[in-house]
Order: C-alpha cells, then structure tokens, then sequence
C-alpha cells in the first residue's frame, strides 16, 4: 500500500473525533450561557495590573522563572511604579451635550460632579430605545458612574 | 449531523459576517449572538480538538467570544471575521497549553494518565447496542486522541483545521500566519507520526 493511501485511512480514522462534539443542547444554551458569563466578567472585573501580576507570576508558581521572566518583572515593577507617580487619568470621557461615554457602554447616570447619583432619562431613551427600557446599575467604575447595557440587563 | 458542520439555516440567504460585525459595532447586540451561533460549533472543535477537554474548552470558547466582542472596535477588517475569530481562539488555547504544560509538573498524580498526559474528557461516541464494538471504538477514541496530544500544538492544530474541520491549505495558512507550503509540510509530519502509533488500526 501507498504512502498516501495510509494516509487516507488515517484520515478517515481521525474524521471520528467530529463526533466529540458534546451535543445540540449545549450550542442551544451557549449563548445565554456567554451572556451570564459576560455579566459575571463585567461585575468581577479585576484591575488591569492583577493581569501582569498573574502573567509575571504564573512561571515563579509554576517552576523556576526564566532569566527573561525575571527581567520582564524588574521592567513592570519600574513601570508600574512610574505609573502611580503619574497624574490620574479617566476611562471615561465627558462629551459637550453632558454624556459620559465609557468604554463599557452608555453612561445614563453620573456622580462625578454630585453627592448622590443622578439619573439621566433623556439618555436611557438614546441608550436602548424608549419606554420599553429598564435601567440597571451594571457596572459602577472607579468614578461613580452607571453604565447601560441592555443586552447584559439582568 | 455534527455540530461543527452545522450551519444556521439563514447563513445562505442572511446578512453577511462582516454586516453583523458592523451592525455588532454600531451596537445591535442581537447581531453578535448571530455570530456567536455562527462560530460556536467551529470554535469548540478548534479548542477542544486542542486540549481534549470539554470543561476547559467550555472556558476557552467563552474566553474567545469575550475577547473578540471587547476587540470587535479595533478590528480593522483586513483579514475576514472568520479568520480572525480563528486566530484569537488558536492563540488562546496555545497560552493554556503553555500554561497547562508547565503546571503538569505540579499535577497530582490522579489528574495524570499512565504516559503523563493529561487525563482525557473524552463524550462517549460509541454504540450502546453493540458493547464489543463499544470497548474497540473507546480504545480506538483514547488512543487517537492521545497520538494526538504527543504531537506539538502546530501539528495538532493543522490536523484539527484539515483532518477534522476541513479547512484548506490557503486558510489554515492565513489562520495561523505562516505559507501553504509550511501548512503542508507541518501536515505531512502529523500524518507520519500519527501513522507512526495508530498504524496497528489502520487497515492493512
């Protein structure tokens, strides 16, 4: 037998693994499974440097660090120290008609410049579309604002 | 009919990927659940054909419609949808694997099998009115999917992307930003060392 007839055999061996799929039921829920998901992600939402913290420390947990681990930690702690000697800046940006754009979504409500939490309704309507709109607090970011989205809407 | 050939029954006559995306992007949401039923069967061969595991490819398909809905801003439509969503999934499983390589030292022995691998979360494929052909066809499952898992994760994937998913030379290429010939040459390494330790069930 042929080279490339072994492989044709072995090709049509490795066309059973498509049945490892686990089911219709599964990519039926997937979707409202990735919306709680998302939710979920959105409320937990760990600060950016947890990240390099995980990144940076994962090899040092895992076994011994390479020398270029090591280097890299040394480079982002330096940074990262630059980082809080520098002036503050906002995710957020404040738009001419009092809107709050976050990256996260729409912003109806904001307590940047109040005591308590101002609600916007003219902007629930241009976030989701009228009447039919609930707002919910979602996502609070580190400058007192509620952040829209219906589609995470619980 | 599997899941990772099925296609959503509007995908011939409905909006195109890069209408959804762009519809994603002016913020129809319902638009990104379309893709994401348009890409979940295709995803999860992709990661689980990668690391053979049905919980971990249930984080990393989540993980990889995050990413790309949160990206979705950025992208700029130089390559299509489809190859991007692919490279992100590819990329992501490539970081576990790493991951997962090197925290196998530190694996309890319960969470390892016989040759030091990860143990196998294998769906049960085999027909349940025929046990002898059921025992043949779980030994044949484990088997090929830990010839598998003893090939690098570039030529597990190049197999998953040909072999199982059908893909061409041209895509798998621009999937994973290397030529067709390496795409082929990767291929025709897998080929040999799967016929290597599967050839006792290969028809002679």
């Amino acid at each position: 037998m042929s080279q490339k007839q072994d492989f044709t055999e072995l090709q049509k061996l490795l066309r059973l693994k498509k049945l490892e799929t686990p089911g219709q039921e599964y990519f039926e829920r997937f979707v409202d499974a990735f919306h709680t998901y998302q939710r979920r992600e959105i409320l937990q939402e760990e600060p950016w440097y947890a990240k390099v913290v995980e990144v940076l420390f994962e090899p040092w947990v895992a076994g011994v660090p390479r020398l270029a681990t090591v280097a890299a930690s040394a480079a982002c702690l330096i940074a990262g120290v630059a980082f809080f000697l520098g002036p503050i800046q906002s995710g957020t940006a404040h738009l001419a008609d009092g809107k709050v754009v976050h990256p996260r979504g729409i912003v109806v409500a904001s307590a940047q410049n109040n005591e308590s939490l101002q609600i916007q309704p003219e902007l629930i309507d241009t976030a989701a579309g009228g009447d039919a709109t609930e707002l919910r607090p979602l996502y609070v970011n580190g400058h007192g604002a509620v952040a829209y989205d219906s589609r995470l809407a619980f | 009919m599997s899941a990772e050939t099925a296609l959503p029954p509007d995908l011939e006559n409905g909006p195109t990927d890069e209408e959804l995306v762009a519809a994603t992007v002016r913020g129809d949401l319902g638009a990104y659940d379309e893709l994401i039923r348009r890409f979940q069967g295709r995803l999860y061969g992709v990661i689980y054909h990668l690391t053979s595991n049905h919980e971990d490819t249930n984080d990393l398909l989540m993980e990889v419609f995050d990413k790309a809905y949160r990206s979705l801003p950025t992208f700029r439509g130089q390559s299509s949808f489809y190859t991007w969503i692919y490279r992100i999934a590819i990329n992501r499983s490539f970081n576990f694997l790493d991951k997962r390589k090197r925290r196998q030292g530190a694996m309890s022995l319960n969470e390892l099998d016989e040759d030091g691998l990860p143990k196998l979360d294998l769906p049960d494929i085999s027909p349940q009115n025929n046990p002898n052909k059921s025992i043949m066809l779980n030994e044949l499952q484990n088997k090929l999917n830990e010839s598998m898992l003893k090939l690098s994760k570039e030529h597990r994937t190049v197999v998953t992307l040909f072999d199982i998913q059908g893909l061409a030379h041209a895509e798998i290429a621009k999937i994973m930003g290397c030529t067709e010939g390496t795409v082929r040459s990767r291929l025709h390494y897998a080929h040999k060392q799967l016929q290597k330790s599967l050839g006792i069930y290969l028809k002679k």
